[in-house]
């Protein structure tokens, strides 16, 4: 008996040690990319509706060297010899950018949102600094990415792609030149090969478009930012996908695209959305002479608002006037019967909050130190969009179109936020304790409501086959902020319904007209 | 080895005797104001205090003189004193130890005895792990190996030290990606770094009353700093030193019961909170077996 039980202890202790040793405790991540071979290369996309662009060809790519010239062949020699010099690690960056580079660059722009999703820390005198473009390096550092910085972004990158591509497509098929691969048999296809041209290189023109534009959103990531787009350009070349003309060709064009949605970026309304002291005061005003309680800041100290004056912010294939038309009703008042009431539901949800509800809470909190509600629906299109098995130019259409949908969401959430500045549930009842953070802006309505029904909306037309689940998705998104005492039932009611709109507005007007499908 | 002394935890030198029950609860109340976010010392006026209750229940088993089953469980409740973050509750980690003293020597007025320990932890009850400085635990099931050698020397006066290397599961979120303060990952799972704890004690063991002086140092290898204005997370790099001191003390009536209370204070931490502790409790030793 005895030495059975020390045989026992013998045995735990040698199974654990093993543990120690050998147990992989590395993270795999649950998004994974197979090499993409899409079987629709959409040769027509050059004529899909642009976004900014006013043609195809708006940008000017000259024609490429033929492929029997001495020039052209000096480059497949230097490809022959990248190839016979492989190195492992070379050979994994091939690996890593054959998933997709449209995918790819969401993976990593939602990592760089997640990275800078932080608020400012305060100053001993109690105030705050404001996050400095000039000077990102600084503390604070900038920019901080809260969720209508982060849907605004979003939808440049991704429609910059976009519309890059598109015109990327055009010189393509206008120029006809074949892979390296194709054109000699002594160059390995080291990634799936298609009969897409080569000139410019798909994967050059993106690196160039998401790179400038995450330089000029993330100015303090340059260097990762540089890599990664040296990195995408470099697995083209190594896998016999694009020669060095094909990429340079590619890379010019897609900075100059880059820069047309720069030009955009600058003089959108971003700059002046945080407002000022006077701004801030008058909303105030606003909400207490429509007899209600102006929303305040719930931290301490007092944070001022985030990004009130973010409904100028230009929306995408919308006008201010519609997002404007759009704008719900306005929510109870404080001390209404039918605000307490909603103040009642608010603390019954807290008063029980269960593990399940806590849960979805968090499944959804998407806060800070998060890639933002907006992400969260980067994160559930992309595996739609890799089962898909989309061309490159299709899934940035995919991409940029939902994500400009969130972007006009955030604009008409912020509009309905700022125009009402009504309080949180916690400000009229201190009693009210929240699952996860409450953010620091006024509650009707409730933005991760706004942002998924429009990215339910968008999705449920590119894939009407799962639009059921992006329904349920959208609808425990928004019930997890009344479920964390961050919201009144109507103010994720309302979001569904504003989102919803907005959705709509893209899918009817733009997204079902522009001739991809 | 007195028979009525009741040794409880994974870390001292005192073993029950074969078929001794000691057992009990204690409870603890745990607060701080200033915690370092990253290495740098703050307050925050978002949680303001934050306190952290547990009642625990201990059993400690002889098995034999020279093997000890250690089994606790705490129940374990937090609350923040200002902002407005919803306190957390629940039954946390059931911790099942063999505690094996596989080396004694008297000498003519002082002994020396050694102990090997292994401990296995598992969350009973599914609170999250997400919610930091809140959170009751880490949601990991935990092995750790423990090596303590105990110096009694003349009229009760001792040495005590014992150092821990504690493997950790990896914890799994709520929600499908993260950042954990240096990169971010689609996924669920966090990966845990291991902890490395040493503690040493001075103290007077004698006629029914111990008393010592301890010092504490738990020392995370790996995670992440908090950075600044963010919130805690699971993994980061959570280190603490403190010091303390506890007296235990063996009722005359009734027999066999002993009341504990010790105090802790941190010195020194990162990515946690300055704590100061207080605990008390009360145990009782059962003898299935009259002691040799």
């Amino acid at each position: 008996m005895k030495s059975k039980f020390y045989s026992h202890i013998l045995y735990a202790i040698l199974l654990t040690t093993v543990c120690i040793t050998s147990c992989d405790k590395s993270i795999e991540f649950s998004e994974q990319l197979t090499p993409l071979n899409p079987t629709n290369l959409d040769p027509d996309a050059a004529t899909w509706s642009m976004v900014l662009m006013t043609s195809p060809d708006q940008i000017a790519v000259p024609a490429p060297t033929d492929v029997t010239s001495d020039a052209y062949k000096a480059e497949l020699a230097s490809i022959k010899d990248a190839q016979s010099k492989l190195t492992k690690s070379q050979q994994q960056t091939i690996d890593y950018w054959s998933g997709g580079g449209v995918l790819r660059w969401n993976q990593i722009f939602r990592g760089l949102v997640a990275r800078y999703n932080l608020p400012p820390a305060p100053k001993a005198d109690g105030t705050y600094p404001a996050p400095d473009a000039e000077n990102p390096f600084a503390d604070p550092m900038f920019p901080f990415a809260n969720p209508p910085y982060a849907a605004r972004a979003y939808s440049y990158v991704t429609a910059t792609i976009y519309d890059a591509l598109k015109a990327g497509w055009h010189y393509k098929y206008l120029y006809n030149r074949p892979s390296p691969s194709k054109v000699d048999d002594a160059i390995q296809a080291l990634a799936p090969e298609s009969d897409l041209p080569a000139y410019p290189s798909e994967a050059a023109v993106m690196s160039g478009a998401a790179a400038e534009m995450l330089k000029l959103l993330f100015p303090a990531s340059l260097e990762e930012i540089t890599r990664m787009a040296a990195d995408q350009r470099n697995a083209a070349l190594w896998s016999g996908k694009a020669s060095s003309s094909d990429i340079s060709a590619g890379l010019a064009l897609g900075k100059a695209v880059a820069a047309l949605f720069i030009a955009r970026a600058r003089t959108d309304g971003m700059g002046a959305a945080g407002g000022n002291k006077a701004i801030w005061e008058a909303l105030k005003l606003n909400a207490s002479s429509r007899g209600d309680e102006p929303w305040v800041s719930l931290e301490t100290p007092p944070r001022p608002p985030m990004l009130p004056l973010f409904n100028k912010v230009l929306p995408w294939k919308m006008t201010y006037d519609q997002i404007v038309a759009i704008r719900p009703p306005a929510p109870p008042l404080r001390g209404s019967a039918e605000m307490d009431a909603e103040c009642a539901e608010v603390k019954y949800y807290t008063d029980n909050l269960t593990r399940e509800r806590l849960s979805i809470v968090h499944k959804w909190a998407d806060g800070a130190g998060t890639y933002s509600p907006p992400g969260h629906w980067n994160d559930i299109a992309a595996e739609h969009i890799r089962d898909a098995g989309f061309s490159e130019v299709r899934a940035a259409r995919a991409f940029a179109l939902l994500n400009m949908t969130m972007h006009n969401a955030a604009v008409a959430c912020w509009d309905t936020k700022y125009f009402y500045f009504n309080a949180r549930p916690t400000q009229l009842v201190p009693a009210i304790k929240t699952g996860t953070g409450i953010p620091n802006f006024p509650a009707y309505v409730s933005g991760h409501s706004t942002f998924s029904a429009s990215a339910a909306e968008f999705l449920s037309y590119l894939f009407p086959a799962h639009s059921g689940d992006f329904e349920a998705m959208a609808s425990e998104a928004s019930m997890s902020r009344l479920y964390g005492g961050i919201h009144y039932r109507k103010d994720c009611e309302g979001g569904l319904v504003l989102g919803k709109d907005v959705g709509k507005h893209i899918v009817e007007t733009f997204a079902k007209l522009d001739g991809a499908d | 080895m007195s028979a009525s002394v009741c040794g409880q935890t994974l870390t001292d030198g005192l073993m029950m005797p074969k078929k001794n029950l000691c057992t009990g609860f204690m409870y603890t109340h745990d607060q701080w104001t200033e915690y370092w976010e990253g290495e740098l010392k703050r307050d925050n006026g978002n949680v303001g205090k934050v306190t952290t209750q547990s009642l625990m229940w201990v059993g400690n088993y002889g098995i034999t003189n020279r093997v000890n089953i250690i089994a606790m469980l705490p129940y374990i409740k937090t609350k923040a004193s200002m902002g407005t973050l919803h306190g957390m509750e629940g039954v946390q980690d059931l911790s099942l130890g063999v505690k094996y003293n596989f080396f004694h020597k008297k000498f003519e007025k002082s002994a020396f005895n050694t102990f090997a320990v292994l401990n296995f932890s598992t969350p009973l009850s599914d609170y999250t792990p997400d919610f930091f400085p809140l959170s009751i635990g880490t949601q990991t099931t935990n092995i750790t190996y423990r090596l303590t050698t105990y110096f009694k020397i003349e009229k009760g006066w001792f040495v005590n030290a014992s150092g821990g290397y504690t493997w950790r599961s990896n914890t799994t979120l709520d929600r499908p990606s993260y950042f954990n303060g240096n990169e971010f990952f689609i996924s669920d799972e966090v990966k845990m770094p291991n902890v490395f704890d040493l503690f040493v004690s001075l103290g007077y063991i004698k006629n029914g009353l111990q008393v010592e002086l301890n010092y504490m140092q738990q020392n995370t290898l790996g995670g992440g700093d908090i950075r600044r204005q963010d919130m805690p997370f699971v993994s980061n790099r959570m280190n603490s030193i403190k010091v303390g001191a506890l007296v235990m003390y063996y009722l005359p009536k009734p027999k066999h019961l002993a009341l504990r209370a010790s105090t802790a204070f941190t010195v020194d931490g990162r990515n946690m909170g300055q704590t100061t502790t207080l605990m008390g409790g009360a145990l009782y030793t059962i003898q299935f077996q009259k002691n040799q």
